[in-house]
């Protein structure tokens, strides 16, 4: 990935993140965005479609649905249509209880759309104790469904202390029922916060899944785990947080934030309600500081190149520091496995 | 252009989206190439008119770049 062009400023974004609805079916304990009932004065079906629009003329090439659970909104097929006939990409984030035959054969249809089914173990008691009961049958359900089409479908899996060892076993599950595997960070927003101490992977475990993924090729991140990147993925994805410069988040009520982990009156960049999309693109201040955000703290690290810091998100949360660098990052991983080391040694 | 491929316009030239990674690829192509270029197909060599050859051996380098890349589609001609 080339910084230099990155930097020179990009007319919009390559892709965004779209969250349509909080409305979700499901209460799952690491949810960023606290999902469950919709929020108050979500963009109505026409203020949606208008926003397609707005994100065709901008020459967006993909959007990424989220939620919440995106097919608890009666009109998402219709956002969704609308985004494939003016030719936007789409991928689909969802927990897979929703997806029937008659559903997916709809979906099928298209040949723009991938999805994502979330779940959160490789077995029915690490993944339920996270999602709720029955949603790990019900997810292997819709992705037998969704194999059998053309679609591109993954599993999508948060990495936490609970599953990090069945990562390899949710590879092998993916592989089984022809689908691919990609791994999400979990971050410390929304019910994530709450529950942040109880899920989060230790150190061992992050460093370990490092060197898994090193020796696994297939399986994608999407921009999770640059901080953790090592050398034999580098080309296989971004090295730096790309919020603001190739992608930005759509909240269900028309607020555009940098990235859905940062989806807060901080961080709030602009309304749609307001604005059209290109104006808060192009002169959201917010925006505009995530663009010029330089994590100083990081640059005598061996690794900033391969990070630059890695993700402020994370930093925000737990540091209360955008500037503060990635805590979680593979060299403060190293660290803090041989400052435990040494302590214990002491002791 | 393979169907998981865009292209756009940007200050330094084209910028190409592959949805299949994702992966981008950045191309200092300025405004010799419309983005709308690739949307047909075309014979390998055609280019648009009133390039320099120098312009012409240099685009012709980056669509075998493309291809190789797979950002782009050789099918034969009916």
């Amino acid at each position: 990935m080339s910084n230099r062009y990155v930097e020179m400023g990009m007319r919009s974004p390559v892709n965004l993140t779209w969250e349509v609805s909080l409305a979700c079916n499901l209460r799952c304990t690491h949810c960023l965005s606290s999902s469950g009932e919709p929020a108050e004065g979500e963009l109505s079906t026409a203020e949606a479609l208008d926003l397609v629009e707005q994100l065709h003329e901008a020459r967006v090439f993909q959007v990424n649905f989220g939620g919440g659970e995106p097919f608890m909104r009666p009109d998402f097929e219709e956002i969704l249509a609308a985004c494939h006939n003016r030719g936007i990409m789409t991928c689909i984030s969802t927990n897979g209880t929703l997806l029937d035959a008659e559903r997916v054969a709809r979906l099928a249809t298209s040949r723009l759309v991938a999805i994502q089914v979330s779940m959160d173990g490789a077995s029915p008691e690490t993944c339920d104790a996270i999602r709720g009961n029955g949603v790990f049958e019900n997810a292997i359900e819709a992705i037998k469904l969704l194999a059998a089409t053309s679609i591109p479908t993954s599993i999508n899996t948060v990495l936490t202390t609970q599953n990090a060892g069945e990562i390899p076993a949710m590879h092998e599950l993916a592989h089984s029922l022809g689908v691919s595997l990609r791994v999400s960070r979990f971050r410390p927003s929304g019910r994530g916060a709450d529950n942040w101490e109880d899920l989060r992977p230790t150190p061992a475990q992050l460093l370990e899944f490092s060197d898994w993924l090193a020796r696994s090729g297939d399986v994608r991140t999407g921009d999770s785990f640059f901080s953790l990147t090592s050398q034999e993925r580098q080309g296989l994805g971004l090295n730096l947080c790309g919020a603001a410069k190739l992608t930005c988040c759509v909240g269900p009520t028309g607020n555009m934030y940098p990235c859905a982990f940062l989806q807060t009156d901080r961080f709030k960049a602009g309304s749609l309600r307001e604005k059209s999309f290109q104006d808060i693109w192009d002169s959201s201040e917010i925006y505009d500081s995530f663009r010029s955000l330089r994590i100083h703290s990081c640059e005598e690290c061996q690794r900033f190149d391969q990070c630059h810091g890695g993700c402020p998100a994370v930093a925000w949360h737990l540091k209360n520091d955008l500037n503060g660098g990635d805590p979680e990052c593979l060299e403060r991983c190293v660290t803090s496995i041989a400052d435990a080391n040494r302590t214990a040694a002491a002791a | 252009m393979h169907p998981a491929c865009r292209a756009r316009q940007e200050g330094f030239g084209l910028l190409f989206y592959d949805s299949r990674g994702p992966r981008l690829l950045f191309a200092e192509t300025g405004t010799l190439l419309p983005p709308d270029y690739f949307g047909t197909v075309r014979d390998r060599d055609e280019l648009p008119d009133g390039l320099s050859d120098n312009q012409k051996k240099a685009l012709q380098r980056f669509v075998t770049k493309l291809l190789e890349k797979g950002f782009l589609r050789e099918q034969p001609l009916r």
